[in-house]
């Protein structure tokens, strides 16, 4: 219920939109009751005209027949039009909410999502939001009010007839989708766990294809994909035949309304209490009245889904930001150095420590490469300096003053920093450039392709800079994707550059032809490098070895391979080409 | 290997060009082709439809009948209580037949579901793993798991509609044609102006709907790029904009989207208009020849009840559209797989198969060559021999070919020249199946199935029993962390699983093998850096495996290779270098640079 009216609550700047469509939605069913009514009346009045040779007006309920169905396909283009304005108007601001609620908690709160999958049911779940309005609400007020309506016009000829149709109204409304949805609550919680069963089984037989056949597990694993195909559509046969009573159901209903309808309105005509005409009026009426509570039974589908989905987009917008602002401004710094003493940072409250006990000093200007095995910690710690997760213990201090006194966007801004996730826009590579630097030419943008080693092969391309670069960057090849975003980082005039893993994906001589690029760009500014790959550390000042969240050792590329200890363990690799010319 | 030919991704996109401009026509007549499985169902479900149909006329011609008696003959409910109970047994019978066709209707679409899920698993088996590489694999799961249910709509709703569509309004026709041939003409005149209306202005409107419904998937992904890249906005300070961005987006959509629905509306506005003014049509003129005498009030009702029901199925049909465009979207990713040509042949199927040797005592490579379609030699010459007891090592620059004699030697693969032979009998006349039964295989990124742990280890024998199981995960020193998990060996892991370290998956990878106890072991080492504890754990673990069969590692990492009995050092698809770590150490080529060049940095 609070989720209800929570999601009324942002349905309510296009309430005006929202209430004018349903308004037309109610006529629109009344005027085929009323056509209908009409024409019963009509029909029964002129054929006993005829019989009697007595003379009839009959320009009124011919006028009034052409006037309801003019006003019925009228009003169905309005109730549509309008009906789909309300829902865009909902659509826009409903994006617009979502997105700069979450934004002060990214990209902690996303983390669980951060497949594409899951991403993408962030998207399905704010779709089906839209439909809310469209699919329930206004179907459950045009049902209520057009029921009450219809009925009030029977309860004016007979009291009962009318008490019975309100009835079976209820019955095929409310009864019947009620009854099915507790009927259908088991199997469709089955199916959708059994259907997340079925993926699963699908990813892993396609995924792991090739250890399946070679520990001969492939016809156990296909055998287990046909096993839950079936037992998925055996439930989905299961609310088949649910949904098929529901609709015989709300079909009978109906059936009856007409029955009892036409066996009380026929006792009523012998009594005289009723007109002939006014019997297939009534009969007719009655039958059109079962249009108004046609859609509620897919109106109350809906309405669960719709509240999980709801539930489950509260849920992320309700997130705590991942970082408390300070009160008041940030300070100033006065240089691009930093200080990290004591510093330890887990996930979850009771989780193990990703960074436990981290001394760094980093002076401005110098340059230092943190490397180690996946899983060190190194990430984390870009994470931790670019204010995108809070460190429990220790301190740090950014350009001389505590890092927890800066805005984290402050802070972040003193930062020209690459992050693993880095995303590449689905629009041109000039576009993404230009993020970083919104007013920058086309010689810096060139410049900064440049230092990245990627000028040459995008300006190859035959659109260049106007070169789209497809979804999450996937239409440039995975190094060049990379550079891009490397470039994207050098265009930003921040004091202190921070990459995570840049060279990742690229081979050797591009790899070093891109630090040589970093290097050179990073001459009057702090560097701090991530990366797993060892070449080229000797022209570092300093370099960190992480491994388990600690710093193993530290110093200069030739004092640590001279001493033979983890660093010199982590070169002892084959992997890559060895010269220029292979 | 970085090389997979991806022929499905290229199909798939050519598909969607095409019937991006044209109708889906080449896609319906698949669809249609592929209900075999389900055709008697979908017939049932049809005929069941029609049966409903003829129960609505006699549930009309009754109604007609009694309000007509009662009307004009003042006739009570005792007098007309026949029809009154026959009517109310077509209204039981009216709602066990709706009830049965939606049924039928479900178990056609099910068994082609069913049936193509299979279709399409057995496919990608034959299409072997090197062709389910890259991104499109979670493409390809998509389309197993909702491209098959996609089509659920079509085959459940619009393909029986289709055939009611046509088949109840006859019916009905035939009826009111027999009673009052001017209403009759109404109806016949009026009717085909519907389909045809739908067609004309359907064509219109689908590629307006089409580009519509592009933009609208434009605008959404719009969306989840700004929410993947909410990170990188942070960076770049640009959060702000973005939103604004958004917002300015979703208002030019709404703004475009109106435009273009004020149009497309028209079409069911006159679809609508068509019928509701027939039906007013109907009502006035048969209203007149009532008030002449020309007819009796009894038929006229009838008609008046027919009208509505005469344009009905048409109208439910329009609203199934979309599920046939949902579906003709998945038929096209599933066509696009089950046409995908399988080359090269994985297995050739010659006359006889021998079985496999239980135990391999001499792996023999004899002037294998080896590419991909065209391409160039991947492969190029290479011979070795293996035998029982040896480990040899392989280490080669990124590109060399070590992945793809892996693949050859896993049966994915077939040389394109040369031989592979074990102890004397020749790979190809092997069942790979039994071939692979003498393999224990750890790659270079294990997969961990959704399971338990227990379930992982025992890949290859899902009877062993605990004891066994913990045995080979002692022996890859993976117990140790098992233990530490919150269940255990119960500990369920993969998708939607507990995730484990890349040192702790090699380390299960390597259970799976001991347990299986296969004389050859192929081992693809990780590339990436793992902790110092694993890897020493793993280095050892492998040197166990390694006692009493026949080992061949791609090798990364120094300590391996120094363990190896030979050093083969591949380049561009050759052999160039083999020997001991000493020797290949001593000597100014390919194995000395890859170590110094690992060892100093570029």
């Amino acid at each position: 219920m609070k989720t209800l009216l929570r999601l009324l609550s942002l349905y309510r700047p296009a309430w005006r939109w929202m209430a004018a469509g349903t308004l037309v939605a109610l006529v629109v069913v009344l005027a085929n009751v009323a056509l209908m009514g009409v024409a019963g009346w009509f029909l029964a009045a002129m054929a006993a005209a005829g019989i009697a040779g007595a003379t009839m007006n009959y320009f009124t309920p011919a006028a009034a027949i052409r006037a309801f169905a003019i006003l019925r396909t009228g009003g169905r283009y309005l109730e549509r039009l309008i009906t789909h304005e309300a829902t865009l108007r909902f659509l826009a601001r409903l994006r617009v909410w979502f997105y700069t609620r979450i934004e002060p908690a990214a990209p902690a709160v996303l983390q669980p999502y951060r497949g594409g999958d899951l991403l993408s049911r962030i998207r399905a779940d704010i779709d089906a939001l839209d439909n809310f309005y469209l699919r329930t609400l206004q179907p459950a007020v045009v049902a209520a009010v057009g029921s009450v309506l219809a009925c009030a016009f029977l309860a004016l000829y007979d009291g009962r007839i009318a008490a019975i149709d309100l009835l079976l109204l209820a019955l095929a409304g409310l009864g019947v989708p009620l009854l099915t949805g507790y009927l259908g609550r088991r199997p469709g919680a089955r199916i959708v766990h059994t259907g997340a069963a079925l993926r699963t089984a699908i990813v892993d037989t396609v995924a792991g294809m090739s250890e399946l056949s070679v520990y001969g597990a492939l016809p156990r694993q296909t055998e287990r994909v046909g096993r839950l195909s079936r037992a998925l559509i055996a439930d989905q046969e299961r609310m088949s035949r649910i949904a098929g009573l529901g609709a015989a159901g709300t079909m009978l209903a109906a059936q009856l309304a007409v029955w009892s309808t036409f066996v009380l309105g026929a006792g009523l005509l012998r009594a005289g209490a009723l007109s002939g005409p006014q019997l297939p009026m009534l009969v007719l009426v009655a039958m059109a009245s079962f249009e108004a509570v046609s859609d509620l039974p897919a109106g109350f589908q809906y309405l669960g889904h719709t509240l999980a989905a709801a539930r489950r987009i509260f849920e992320l917008a309700d997130a705590p930001p991942a970082i408390a602002d300070p009160p008041g401004p940030s300070p100033h710094p006065v240089d691009a150095g930093l200080e990290l003493r004591g510093v330890r940072l887990r996930m979850e409250p009771s989780g193990p420590w990703v960074l436990d006990g981290i001394d760094l000093q980093i002076a401005a200007g110098r340059h230092l490469a943190v490397v180690g095995p996946s899983g060190a910690g190194k990430s984390t710690l870009a994470a931790l300096l670019l204010r995108l997760r809070e460190y429990q213990e220790g301190g740090v201090r950014l350009g001389g003053h505590d890092l927890r006194a800066y805005r984290a966007a402050d802070a972040r801004r003193l930062f020209g920093a690459l992050t693993q996730d880095t995303h590449l826009f689905n629009t041109t590579i000039r576009e993404n450039l230009r993020l970083a630097a919104p007013e920058a030419d086309e010689a810096a943008l060139r410049a900064a392709l440049r230092a990245a080693a990627v000028e040459e092969e995008i300006m190859a391309l035959p659109e260049g800079l106007d070169t789209y670069v497809g979804e999450g960057g996937l239409r440039l090849s995975g190094g060049q994707a990379r550079r891009v975003a490397l470039a994207r980082v050098l265009l930003r005039s921040a004091p202190i550059l921070l990459l995570d893993e840049p060279t990742e994906g690229l081979d050797m001589n591009t790899a070093a032809a891109v630090l040589d690029g970093v290097l050179e760009h990073a001459r009057e500014r702090t560097l701090i490098l991530i990366t797993h790959r060892l070449a080229g550390l000797a022209r570092f000042d300093e370099i960190a070895v992480l491994e388990g969240g600690r710093i193993l050792e530290r110093g200069r590329h030739e004092t640590l391979m001279a001493r033979g200890g983890r660093y010199r363990r982590l070169h002892e690799v084959f992997s890559a080409r060895p010269d220029a010319g292979g | 290997m970085s090389r997979s030919p991806t022929p499905t991704a290229e199909r798939h996109t050519e598909m969607r060009d095409e019937t991006a401009g044209g109708a889906g026509a080449p896609a319906d007549a698949w669809l249609r082709s592929n209900a075999g499985g389900g055709s008697v169902a979908l017939r049932a479900a049809v005929a069941l439809g029609l049966c409903g149909g003829v129960l609505l006329i006699v549930q009309a011609w009754l109604l007609a009948r009694v309000v007509a008696g009662a009307v004009f003959h003042r006739l009570g409910p005792t007098v007309l209580a026949p029809e009154l109970y026959g009517l109310l047994a077509v209204f039981a019978a009216r709602a066990a037949v709706t009830a049965l066709t939606q049924w039928a209707a479900f178990r056609a679409a099910a068994t082609v579901k069913h049936g193509l899920r299979m279709r399409l698993l057995e496919r990608l088996r034959t299409l072997g793993p090197l062709r389910l590489t890259g991104e499109h694999r979670g493409e390809l799961a998509n389309t197993l798991a909702d491209g098959v249910e996609a089509l659920e709509g079509y085959y459940a709703r619009f393909l029986p509609q289709m055939a009611l569509a046509v088949l109840v309004p006859a019916a009905i026709l035939a009826v009111v044609y027999a009673q009052d041939w001017i209403s009759g003409t109404v109806l016949l005149v009026t009717g085909p102006a519907i389909p045809f209306f739908m067609i004309l202005i359907g064509k219109g409107a689908e590629s307006l709907n089409r580009r519509q419904w592009r933009r609208l998937a434009r605008l959404s992904a719009h969306f989840l790029d700004a929410l993947q890249g909410l990170t990188t906005l942070k960076l770049f300070d640009a959060s702000r904009r973005e939103a604004e961005m958004v917002a300015r987006l979703s208002e030019e959509y709404r703004r475009s989207t109106m435009a273009v629905l004020r149009i497309a509306f028209l079409s069911s506005l006159a679809l609508e208009f068509l019928a509701v003014v027939s039906i007013a049509l109907v009502a006035v003129l048969v209203g007149f020849r009532l008030l002449w005498g020309d007819l009796h009030f009894e038929t006229g009702f009838l008609v008046l009840l027919l009208a509505p029901e005469f344009y009905l199925p048409l109208r439910t049909l329009g609203t199934h559209y979309h599920a046939r465009m949902e579906a003709i979207g998945a038929a096209e990713r599933i066509a696009a797989i089950l046409e995908t040509p399988v080359a090269p042949p994985v297995h050739t199927a010659p006359a006889r198969r021998a079985p496999a040797p239980v135990a391999v005592h001499e792996l023999r490579l004899e002037r294998v060559r080896c590419r991909y379609d065209d391409g160039p030699w991947v492969l190029d010459d290479v011979s070795l021999t293996l035998k029982r007891g040896e480990r040899i090592a392989l280490v080669g620059p990124t590109g060399a070919g070590k992945s793809t004699l892996l693949h050859l030697l896993l049966g994915f693969l077939q040389p394109t020249e040369g031989r592979v032979s074990i102890d004397g009998t020749a790979l190809e006349d092997l069942d790979p199946d039994e071939w692979r039964r003498a393999i224990a295989w750890v790659p270079q990124r294990p997969r961990l199935f959704h399971g338990t742990v227990r379930d992982n280890i025992r890949l290859a024998d899902p009877g062993a029993d605990a004891a066994r199981v913990e045995a080979a995960a002692r022996d890859a020193f993976a117990d140790e962390f098992i233990r530490a998990l919150p269940r255990g060996y119960d500990t369920l892991v993969g998708e939607g699983g507990r995730g484990l370290s890349g040192g702790e998956t090699q380390r299960l990878a390597l259970a799976r093998a001991f347990l299986k106890d296969a004389p050859l072991v192929l081992m693809d080492e990780a590339t990436a850096s793992l902790d110092a504890h694993s890897e020493e754990r793993i280095g050892r673990a492998l040197q166990r495996l390694s006692a009493g069969r026949a080992v061949l590692t791609v090798a990364h990492r120094l300590a391996t290779v120094r363990e190896a009995d030979r050093i083969l050092v591949l380049d561009r698809g050759r052999i160039v270098e083999s020997g001991t770590h000493r020797a290949l150490a001593a000597r100014d080529g390919l194995y000395r640079a890859l170590l110094t060049a690992g060892l100093e940095g570029v």
